[in-house]
């Protein structure tokens, strides 16, 4: 027996405001069970991921009204968690500890009349401690630690700010394609270099957006999934790489992720490499991400990423499709729910003017903490081993 | 001083690195049964794993890892706060730190560096590294 995705549901995503995180996540659930063709009583499965704003947990279990569950779980590893989701589903599947797993995420960073860079900044008067400390210097936000990153990739290898902007250029081409993208508007590469510094080397079109919503899908077998509404997404392989990055003297921080470890693993599970892989939805909190995710599932050699993306591989036309729907940069910032929707969307083939030329192999990565955590899984619209 | 910094204070495990840093010593962690150095946050040597973990002074000396210049968010009048250099420094002892570069101009990888502390009015003394 193999798992497969069966359901796919999908909040508002973006400015969606007056709705908690459980009452998103709650949405999501029944969208992706309706989605599927199933009943909410049919599920014996939950698994819950939050954002930062914490909730939901597994009390969404009782806002759904859910009875008689076999899986009951939260699930936390930061944007790698959608991906630690699926294969826990999947694995839950296979062993029979249950048949049919809702796997959702949903967050709520985002408040009216406040400006969506300050939902993950901490600003204060009074700092305490070490992490005080090191935020009263300035490291206040995300958007630092990823930037010491992309620089020491920048200073190892030679990657450009002109390169990252292509990743930004071609993910807005994606996601002016795609009608529920946040950010349509066409970007060049001198509006890229133009736009303001947030921590160099990083510029605001290298950083991801913020939204509110819920995503959800539902995990079950294969043979079950092709008995319900919607064709099946395969569950080929899945794998994950938590490289815990030492503050020490020969880290590789900035250098190489988890996904030189996770990606190994799920395409051997699954029975590909690399050139067997059609499209690619790759978590892009920044630029630099995709860059490094690339490199590290070796799409292209160390080092190579940023020479590979300004090819224009990864835009509309080019030969390795990636975040075809605008990905965190431009469509929505769902953590590792947004590059798996938009593979569910693609293996369906339901991604209309965005759809790929071919979809028989994807990949989907997630990255979470900074750099700290990452997963992958290989989905398929064929089923495994056929 | 660039990017307002604000006041800091000291919370129960931190006396050391704070006793140190107002007499102009860069005290750390280090693990005796392990030989080890470790950051002054670290939670625990993994060496051993034991958390208590005593402390020591490094020599202050260090190589430039990596860096940012974190720019502020514009204010809602269109004002930006000054920008900061932030970095990650390799102590020569090993342990890695995220602190704040002063009078760096060109920063590059292996920068020789060299702690300093900032001693404010009100609050504790700030760990910074400028050029050894
Ligand atoms: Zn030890």
């Amino acid at each position: 027996m193999n798992a497969a995705i069966a359901g796919l549901g999908m909040t508002e995503l973006g400015k969606v405001y007056g709705r908690s995180p459980r009452r998103l996540a709650a949405d999501a659930v029944r969208l992706a069970a309706a989605d599927a063709g199933l009943d909410l009583a049919d599920l014996d499965g939950l698994i819950v991921s939050h954002g930062l704003g914490g909730s939901p947990g597994i009390e969404l279990a009782e806002t759904l009204g859910l009875r008689d569950l076999r899986l009951l779980t939260k699930m936390d590893s930061f944007g790698a968690t959608a991906g630690a989701m699926v294969s826990y589903a999947a694995m839950s599947v296979l062993s029979g500890a249950a048949t049919t797993v809702a796997c959702v995420f949903a967050d709520a960073p985002l408040q009216p009349q406040q400006s969506s860079g300050s939902a993950y900044q901490r600003d204060a008067r009074e700092w305490y401690g070490f992490g005080g400390m090191t935020a009263a210097l300035g490291l206040r936000s995300v958007n630092a630690y990823y930037a010491l990153a992309a620089q020491r990739h920048m200073a190892r290898y030679g990657t450009t700010s002109e390169q990252l902007g292509a990743i930004a250029v071609g993910t807005r081409q994606w996601a002016a394609r795609n009608p529920l993208a946040q950010m349509r508007e066409p970007i060049t590469l001198a509006d890229h270099q133009a736009s303001r510094w947030v921590a160099e080397p990083l510029h605001l079109l290298d950083c991801c957006l913020v939204s509110n919503g819920a995503i959800a899908v539902i995990v079950t077998g294969a043979d079950r999934a092709a008995s319900l509404a919607r064709p099946p997404v395969h569950l080929w392989g899945w794998g994950q790489g938590h490289p815990g990055h030492p503050r020490e003297r020969g880290s590789g921080f900035g250098l190489t992720t988890g996904a030189a470890v996770s990606g190994p693993i799920a395409m051997k599970m699954a029975g590909v490499t690399v050139d067997d892989v059609d499209v690619c939805q790759l978590y892009d909190c920044y630029t630099y991400t995709v860059l490094v995710s690339l490199e590290d599932y070796g799409f292209c050699a160390k080092g190579e990423g940023g020479a590979f993306a300004a090819s224009g591989a990864l835009a509309p036309g080019g030969s390795l499709p990636t975040n075809t729907g605008g990905g965190q940069l431009s469509g929505y910032y769902m953590w590792g729910m947004t590059p798996l929707s938009e593979a569910v969307i693609q293996a369906r083939g339901d991604g209309g003017e965005r759809q790929a030329p071919a979809n028989d192999v994807l990949l989907v990565s997630g990255n979470g903490g900074i750099l700290d955590h990452h997963s992958t899984l290989i989905l398929s619209p064929h089923p495994k081993g056929a | 001083m660039p990017l307002e910094i604000g006041v800091l204070r000291r919370d129960g495990r931190t006396d050391p690195f704070f006793d140190g840093a107002a007499a102009g010593r860069l005290a750390v962690r280090h693990c005796a049964a392990c030989d080890r150095w470790l950051a002054p946050d670290a939670a625990c040597c993994p060496g051993c794993g034991i958390e208590e973990t005593g402390w020591a002074d490094a020599s202050g000396a260090g190589t430039l890892v990596t860096w940012t210049t974190v720019h502020g968010r514009p204010a809602a009048d269109g004002t930006v706060p000054p920008p900061a250099l932030l970095a990650l420094v390799e102590l020569a002892e090993g342990p890695w730190l995220y602190t704040r570069l002063t009078g760096v101009d060109a920063p590059r990888e292996g920068l020789p560096l060299t702690a300093v502390f900032e001693h404010p009015g009100e609050g504790e003394a700030y760990l910074l590294f400028r050029p050894a």
